[in-house]
């Protein structure tokens, strides 16, 4: 009764830890497959493949969910039969697999809350279970259960040759849960087993044990028919973190010394030797006795190499291998193991530390200040260490939430297959820069609205094949998705060489819809923007994909609220381009401290290029505060501060530009004064201030005043705008935006 | 204390860390010279055992061939001589089964 209520609180307690690393494992099996598609024969795939599926199966058993187990078993078999090479994959085993996978999610996703399958869930699985058995050419054979306890004495009257298998177990191999007698018992499964002999020395002293680490070694002679996968498989719990070594009944000496060069911890050479299989105990015994017989009058030790070879055959070449192998043991040089290996962090635990070292930030910087204030030379030292110090923190806590984007944009592999299948379109995905980083949770949250624009390019933007080949292009469309880091964001980009967006159908849609008064056509650039406005849609036809008009203005909110930006470019006739742009964390930047009036602002540090004193203009300023300086010979637009905002203060003796770079384009913004770096944690604006253009947030500093954030790129948009479109709103916008500006920025 | 040692019923990883420095403190009381050389060992009431209880009866094997002594187990239950054979141990048995004279 205890027993069985400690068995069902450790199951509660870990099979959330399953369950997402079951789907860290279905999604592998996804890729994986996806990637054998490309290249069906390599073997390395098909390996890892079966021991991802073999994997859920073993720990789905583990947990009693016999439903995933027994799904998981026809998959395998499957998967056997194309590593066996008596089948080789096609599109429709492919997809079979795919679909399996899926049902193997949906299993696992149901192991929370075991409730009974519908009648339709039942068929399905059926109907899937059925197709893999008639796949596999299984169908004869009813209820194929894997036991091979009741195939080995047929195993061992067909051919069995004798394997020598050496296995040393990871020191975790207990915590994992693991057993390497179970293991040996299994194997015994397969064949018979002899000559076992578990290496004693590898076991320290009770002094030194820690009872929990696995210390156990062990080699054999198995007698079996079964080939080295299935010998491979029984160990596939253990592969990871053991050694093992499996020698062909036929092996050459070759094959021994390579045996012999990668074990790791046999400290004698005879052992090494036995269990290599080159000698058996008996000659070793002989061996010894004579090593030991002329050790006694004192004569010039005989090596124990030397005699094996004398007297049992053992090829020089072996002895060899194992008395270099022995050397090196003696030298001691046991590095240490290479601890590349992962721990999973609650992501609240984590966010728990950014928020404090936001705190810590903000109280850094006031201590800073203090210090610069006091005018004390080695406090103020003593501070900038400390200053450096956090920062250096920082960047690493941050680091840890960095996760590269390229395993997101791998889901979309699977999407762009079926997609592209179901409405008779041939497009190959191109991924470009999968390994750019940024916050977790912006890849989270950034999911989704890819996945619209993905299926809204197959569905809208490529054409099928015969439109393609009418229009001069190759029938295979082309789809990329990329990423990378551009000015302290992240620029993430849908291409296709589709059939671009009419503007003037999505002109036509948007009078059609209200979005534009009737006859006014917007300037050429925004006429692509309409199509982000809610309740726009330009598809003829509703397919299931898209195309309910509910997507891009939800696509463009989400990208929104992660303060980012997207933007979309097309041409007729040879495609779309579509540009999202993203912070790289949500929580802390590098800034630049500016001020204008009391007012003081942050620019974030990655879009500065460079500082410049303020130069006479060419020009008023314009309605909007905009003018253009000469840098360098060029013409640099600039837009004040004041101007823009309407900030109320007098003109300052002396102001400087700062040169701001955005998307592809630079501008300058006229400011008083340049208050220098400044770390700041981005505290958001708010519900109140969402109206408020060009911000991206707020940040206290360390006197307790309170500096907005400038997003950069919709600063720029915001003194892009024509003055003419945007006269009257402008008039409302400046009024609200200095009205906040002053609650803001007045500490109370 | 440990007079005659006897195996615990269930030598598992789940027992291992409590058995494990009972028998070391056990080791330490019995060191001295009038120890005998073969330690028996009563290895009846043996009815779980697994890779780790395995492992530390080797462990307690290799500590007493360190001070020049031998264990045997006594009288080992059916389950504890099938692991034994199943890992190679049967060294640690008292009847030595044919099969290990045979290699």
């Amino acid at each position: 009764m205890n027993q069985q209520d400690s068995d069902n609180s450790f199951i509660a307690e870990a099979l959330p830890a399953f369950i997402s690393e079951a789907r860290e494992q279905i999604e592998q099996l996804e890729q994986l497959l996806l990637q054998l598609e490309d290249d069906p024969d390599d073997r390395d795939l098909l390996d890892a493949l079966f021991r991802c599926a073999h994997t859920v199966k073993g720990s789905a058993g583990i947990f009693g969910l016999d439903k995933v187990v027994a799904f998981t078993h026809h998959v395998e078999t499957l998967l056997d039969r194309l590593r066996e090479g008596h089948l080789s994959l096609n599109p429709e085993i492919s997809t079979l697999l795919l679909q399996s996978n899926d049902q193997i999610g949906k299993l696992v996703a149901a192991a929370q809350d075991p409730q009974e399958d519908s009648a339709a869930d039942l068929q399905a699985r059926a109907e899937l279970v059925e197709r893999l058995r008639v796949a596999s050419g299984d169908i004869a054979v009813v209820g194929t259960v894997s036991a091979p306890q009741a195939s080995a004495e047929a195993v061992v009257a067909g051919g069995a040759r004798a394997w020598h298998v050496s296995v040393c177990f990871g020191a975790d191999t207990y915590r994992n849960g693991m057993d390497p007698l179970a293991i040996v018992h299994y194997v015994s499964g397969l064949g018979a087993i002899s000559h076992i002999s578990c290496d004693f020395e590898s076991v320290p002293s009770l002094d030194a044990l820690d009872p929990e680490s696995c210390h156990l070694t062990l080699a054999f002679e198995l007698q079996t028919a079964a080939r080295r996968e299935e010998i491979e498989a029984a160990f596939s719990f253990v592969r990871d973190d053991c050694v093992l070594h499996i020698v062909e009944p036929d092996a050459s000496p070759a094959d021994i010394v390579a045996l012999i060069e990668a074990m790791p911890d046999f400290p004698r050479l005879g052992d090494i030797l036995i269990d290599a299989g080159a000698i058996s105990r008996a000659q070793l015994a002989q061996a010894l006795q004579i090593q030991s017989a002329a050790l006694a009058p004192e004569a010039p030790a005989a090596r124990l190499g030397e005699i094996l070879q004398t007297t049992s055959a053992v090829s020089p070449k072996v002895v060899e291998a194992a008395l270099q192998k022995q050397q090196k043991q003696r030298e001691g040089a046991a590095a240490a193991p290479d601890d590349n290996r992962f721990i999973r962090v609650q992501a609240d635990r984590l966010d728990a530390v950014i928020n404090l070292l936001g705190e810590l930030v903000i109280a850094g910087a006031g201590a800073s200040l203090l210090a610069r204030q006091s005018r004390q030379g080695s406090l103020i030292e003593a501070n900038a260490q400390i200053s450096r110090l956090i920062e250096e923190i920082r960047n690493g806590t941050l680091q840890l939430r960095m996760v590269p984007i390229g395993e997101t944009f791998s889901r979309f592999r699977r999407v762009v297959r079926d997609t592209a299948a179901e409405l008779g379109k041939d497009v190959a995905l191109e991924i470009v820069g999968g390994d750019t980083e940024l916050d977790k949770s912006v890849v989270e949250r950034i999911a989704d609205p890819l996945m619209h624009l993905v299926r809204n390019a197959l569905d809208h933007g490529l054409e099928p094949p015969q439109q393609r080949i009418d229009a001069g292009k190759p029938a295979q469309g082309k789809l990329t998705l990329s990423a990378c880091h551009e000015s302290g964001s992240i620029l993430i980009r849908i291409l296709d060489d589709g059939r671009g967006i009419q503007r003037d159908k999505v002109l036509q849609r948007a009078w059609d819809r209200g979005l534009v008064e009737q006859g006014v056509t917007p300037p050429e650039a925004d006429i692509l923007k309409l199509i982000f406005e809610p309740g726009f849609s330009t598809a003829e036809k509703v397919t299931n994909l898209s195309g309910r008009g509910v997507g891009m203005d939800v696509v463009r909110r989400n990208i929104e609220a992660l303060r980012g930006s997207v933007n979309i470019e097309s041409v007729p006739g040879e495609g779309s381009r579509i540009e999202i742009r993203l912070p790289l964390t949500l929580a802390i930047i590098d800034g630049f401290l500016i001020g204008v009036g009391a007012s003081k602002f942050i620019f974030p540090l990655d879009a500065v290029v460079e500082v410049i004193e303020n130069r006479p203009t060419s020009g008023e300023l314009d309605a909007h505060g905009r003018s253009v300086v000469e840098l360098r010979g060029q013409v640099l637009p600039v837009v004040s501060l004041r101007d823009l905002y309407s900030l109320e203060s007098g003109e300052p003796e002396r102001s400087s530009v700062v040169v701001i770079r955005s998307g592809g384009r630079r501008f300058g913004v006229m400011v008083d004064a340049l208050l220098g770096q400044h770390q700041t944690v981005i505290k958001p604006l708010g519900r109140m201030f969402r109206s408020l253009r060009g911000m991206s947030g707020s940040s206290i500093l360390g006197n307790g005043e309170v500096a907005l954030i400038f997003d950069v790129h919709s600063l720029s948009q915001l003194a892009e705008r024509p003055p003419s479109l945007t006269h009257t709103p402008r008039h409302l916008g400046k009024t609200s935006a200095s009205a906040s500006l002053s609650q803001e920025s007045q500490p109370s | 204390m440990l007079e005659t040692p006897i195996l615990p019923a269930e030598l598992t990883i789940y027992t291992a860390g409590e058995v494990h420095p009972l028998w070391r403190a056990w080791l330490t009381e019995t060191d001295h010279a009038d120890a005998p050389h073969e330690c028996r060992i009563d290895a009846a009431a043996v009815d779980q055992i697994d890779g780790a209880g395995l492992q530390l009866l080797i462990s307690l094997a290799n500590s007493l061939a360190a001070r020049q002594r031998t264990l045997r187990l006594v009288d080992a239950s059916a389950l504890l001589v099938n692991a034994c054979q199943t890992l190679g141990l049967t060294a640690l048995l008292e009847v030595t089964p044919c099969e290990e004279v045979c290699a």
